[in-house]
């Protein structure tokens, strides 16, 4: 009874201390989604960015026409305008399953990954990429 | 004795002619060696990289004007109507585009106009249908070619291309009985022989197109007369064993046609784009005879040479070809009527050399020289011109202002004097956009990107910081104090670049400040092999002992390998292979060779992401903080580098999209006397303002796995209200203290009752 009485006390005085103690600066973790939905408003009005896309779009249908150097070329010049976008590397890691290197899609898939992490759809689809990848490893 | 004298006679005859016939069956088979082998040696082409062009693109104009004179366009007043012309206005750019034709990408020429404001593409759209571009791919500009010892230049044509104007303007100019003789003309032949013994010398050759073949491919220029008879004998070999068409296909592609600086023009179709910048199927009437004018002597009637004399050779043309009545009345008046307009040609200089000779020692591996100069390759390169041209003049400027600033740099003797390199990169696919090896390449062809082995001092820093973060974080705290240490029995003593009393800084402040005590201790904590196999696993080749100086860059590194170690820091954690070669096409346009980018995966995404945000706190705050008031104001992240006595100076600096790397120092190894921040970094800074359309200003992305905290800049722990400068920082994720402040901890009472309690339940 008495230990229980003292433990009121004391959670008493904590509830007080704790209004009263010094507040911890603001923490902020990546996946503040405020700040990421402006930086992804604010890439879809850089130039580079709308580019990008425009490649980015000719690679998919490279990739899908079967024309994995071609698409290739393009993706890598669509990285180089905007290498924040994921879809970039799914792509790229598509076409290098296409031409049957393993270790290439592997690297491009895991920067797919990185990068869409975000994006649910996306993410399965790059999952799945993942084990077509481990498919051709073997 | 009349028997007798006929019975020799005969017999000479007879061996006379046995001869003859031997003679021929061996001139035969040389005919059929020379033209059954490749007929000629075309030399191998190096192309840059296509140019991107896109709305809202930033441009520096007067770099893209001269892409655009590169490219070989050309400036008129009226609104373009042929491929290759182009009309500047204030605020617009009308072009008609040249076709594209890459082993990627074929695309025919059109009208486009592309609008400029505030030194940006406004928009891109095609003057002949009114439709938006948003993205517009320029054609590969020439960079150089392989030539071989001829040093000639030649666009072959078959003789389905060529025009029937241009094919009988080349009769009426030089054998107009082609089609009707058997590679021999006896009435030419008479006519030279009464020119010749009338003059008493050998003036008038009368020789026929295929006679001229035959000269070209098989003989002196010599004017005798036993090389007169061989030159029969092989014209009539030459008739005999190919078709008139043919002949005429080999003609017109072998002929010399003028001079371009060094370098020779054969064929027409070379001459074509050479004086009307046009395919032969596209020269008009009064342009064809011009080119077949020219055959009788290149340099003489040039239009490049002279107007006048040119005008009148190509009115004789046309008159001797509507006396053969090839050409009617209407026809010649017409062209006797149009001027005399070549395109003017810009004579090769010698572009990218240090690059051009970084792309052949690949090159070399592929290919042999001989080949290179024969087979007539299109080879492609990740080159980018306007890069190119900007780290030219900002070595160039910033060399010259160095030696301008302090007198000691200056030497006379050229090969003396004060040097630098740059290789720019862009950090995701290792392509190199420009690579400039030394100042000035007539004077030394020594590459000081690739072949060049320096210390990096520190700008090795980063590597160093790296190795540690598996044991540190960035507010971990370091020894800034003087200490000893024994490097193969000897005792070192490293000292900081000048005295600091700071004996205790954070890993991030002793990064940003660049200090030699803290990162010694920090290898010696981290372990000195450790750092090396970091190193290695970075591909750099040079030898590193796991010496305390290698915490100090104290060993040599070749400058590119050096770029791409921090490419990794740009390119979230993967590395590039440095890319120079992209493709290499045959004369059929078949892909011989291909080469994509090549990328292998180092430290973690998080790992870089920590990295880049210390290295921008060295632009932000610390050694490179110079950078903001030269103008560069987005983010960038990056390292200085100075070596013992200043004998080098350093700056790497990358953002998301692209990395360049700067050296400034002697071959001889003598001091610059001034640091990376004062040699090296203005190179950098001037290079990237002109070079505004490889800027996104973007920021580095935060990957996964990454903390960003508020710790208070004197403790470190995380900051509480009432902590000074309370400063953001990044964590690898499970490593940012979680403990708050305790200096600046002002909880009064209260707090350390809460302190008490929470230790009391905790012991519970």
């Amino acid at each position: 009874m008495g230990i229980k009485f003292i433990q009121i006390i004391l959670v008493v005085l904590l509830a007080a201390g704790l209004a009263a103690c010094p507040k911890p600066m603001l923490q902020e973790t990546p996946s503040d989604a405020a700040e990421s939905v402006t930086a992804e408003e604010a890439a879809k009005e850089n130039p580079r960015v709308v580019a990008s896309l425009q490649l980015t779009d000719q690679g998919r249908r490279l990739v899908e026409d079967g024309k994995p150097d071609n698409a290739i070329r393009v993706l890598e010049q669509a990285v180089s305008l905007h290498p924040a976008n994921g879809q970039n590397y799914y792509y790229l890691a598509e076409a290098w399953l296409m031409k049957g290197y393993a270790s290439q899609a592997k690297e491009f898939n895991q920067l797919a990954e990185i990068h869409l992490k975000a994006d649910r759809e996306w993410i399965i689809r790059v999952a799945k990429q993942a084990d077509r990848i481990t498919e051709l490893e073997k | 004795m009349l028997k007798r004298f006929i019975k020799y006679t005969l017999l000479i005859l007879v061996l006379a002619i046995a001869a003859l016939a031997i003679y021929s069956g061996y001139l035969y088979a040389q005919v059929e060696k020379r033209f059954s082998a490749r007929r000629w040696s075309i030399p191998s082409t190096v192309y840059s990289d296509t140019t991107l062009l896109y709305p809202g693109q930033h441009l520096d104009s007067s770099l893209f004007n001269e892409k655009l004179a590169s490219l070989g366009y050309r400036q008129v007043r009226h609104a373009p109507s042929q491929k290759g012309e182009i009309r500047i206005g204030p605020d617009a750019l009308d072009i008609f585009l040249n076709d594209l034709k890459t082993p990627w990408t074929r695309r025919e020429g059109f009208p486009v106009r592309i609008t400029l404001s505030e030194a940006a593409i406004g928009t891109i759209r095609r003057m002949d249908s009114a439709e938006t571009i948003p993205i517009l791919e320029l054609e590969p500009e020439e960079i150089m070619q392989f030539f071989g010892q001829e040093r000639e230049r030649r666009q072959l044509v078959s003789i389905e291309q060529v025009p029937e104007h241009l094919i009988r303007a080349v009769m009426a100019a030089e054998d107009h009985r082609f089609f009707e003789h058997f590679g021999v003309d006896w009435r030419g032949i008479l006519r030279a022989v009464v020119t010749n013994l009338r003059t008493g010398a050998i003036r008038q050759g009368g020789s026929t197109l295929t006679q001229q073949l035959a000269k070209n491919y098989f003989l002196t220029p010599a004017r005798t007369i036993t090389r007169k008879i061989k030159e029969v004998i092989l014209s009539v070999i030459i008739e005999l064993k190919y078709g008139k068409r043919e002949i005429l296909e080999i003609y017109l592609n072998e002929i010399y046609l003028g001079q371009k600086g060094s370098v020779a023009i054969n064929g027409i179709g070379e001459a074509s784009y050479f004086y009307f910048g046009k395919p032969v199927k596209h020269l008009t009437l009064s342009e064809a005879a011009i080119i077949a004018g020219l055959i009788k002597a290149p340099n003489h009637y040039s239009p490049y040479r002279d107007i006048a004399r040119c005008n009148s050779r190509r009115d004789a043309v046309l008159q001797a070809m509507h006396r053969w009545e090839w050409i009617t009345e209407t026809e010649l008046q017409t062209a006797l009527q149009e001027p005399i307009k070549a395109v003017g040609f810009i004579v090769a200089e010698s572009k990218a050399p240090y690059f051009i000779d970084y792309l052949t020692e690949q090159l070399n591996t592929l290919y042999r020289p001989e080949d290179l100069s024969s087979l007539g390759l299109s080879i492609y390169t990740t080159l980018d011109t306007q890069v190119q041209r900007a780290a030219e003049k900002a070595l160039a400027e910033g060399l010259t202002r160095l030696e301008s600033l302090n007198a000691e740099l200056q030497r006379e003797a050229p090969e003396d004097k004060l040097q630098g390199a740059i290789v720019v990169m862009q950090p995701k696919t290792g392509h190199i956009l420009a690579l400039v090896g030394g100042r000035n390449y007539s004077v030394s062809q020594f590459n000081r990107i690739s072949q060049a082995r320096r210390q990096p001092g520190s700008a090795f820093k980063p590597i160093v910081y790296l190795s540690s973060l598996s044991r540190f974080t960035p507010t971990s705290l370091l020894s800034n104090d003087p200490k000893t240490y024994t490097v193969n029995g000897e005792p070192w003593e490293p000292q900081n670049f000048e005295p600091v009393t700071e004996y205790t800084v954070s890993l991030k402040d002793a990064l940003k400040k660049s200090y030699n005590l803290a990162t010694v201790d920090l290898a010696m904590q981290t372990g000195l092999e450790h750092i090396v196999d970091t190193a290695r696993r970075f591909h750099f080749s040079t030898p590193i002992k796991p010496y305390p100086s290698v915490a100090l860059g104290a060993f040599e590194v070749v400058p590119i390998e050096l770029a791409r170690a921090y490419c990794v820091f740009a390119a979230e954690g993967v590395q590039p292979f440095p890319l120079s070669l992209k493709g290499v096409v045959d004369e059929n346009d078949k892909i011989l060779e291909q080469q994509h980018l090549n990328i292998e995966r180092l430290i973690t995404p998080a790992e870089a992401f920590v990295m880049t945000r210390m290295l921008q706190d060295v632009v932000k705050e610390g050694t490179a903080r110079s950078l903001e008031w030269r103008g560069v104001t987005w983010p960038v992240a990056g390292k200085t580098g100075t070596t013992n006595d200043f004998r080098d100076a350093w700056f790497v600096g990358y953002t998301p999209d692209i990395l360049a790397l700067v050296w400034v120092g002697f071959d001889n190894g003598d001091p610059i006397k001034a640091t990376g921040a004062a040699a090296a970094l203005p190179i950098w800074a001037d290079l990237m303002s002109a070079i505004p359309q490889y800027r996104s200003e973007a920021d580095f992305n935060m990957p996964d796995g990454v903390e960003k905290i508020v710790v208070c800049s004197v403790t470190g722990q995380r900051a509480v209200a009432g902590c000074p400068g309370p400063t953001e920082v990044y964590f690898l994720a499970g490593r940012a203290p979680t403990e708050d402040c305790p200096l600046h901890d002002k909880g009064g009472f209260a707090g350390k009752i809460i302190k008490g309690v929470k230790g009391l339940i905790d012991g519970n």
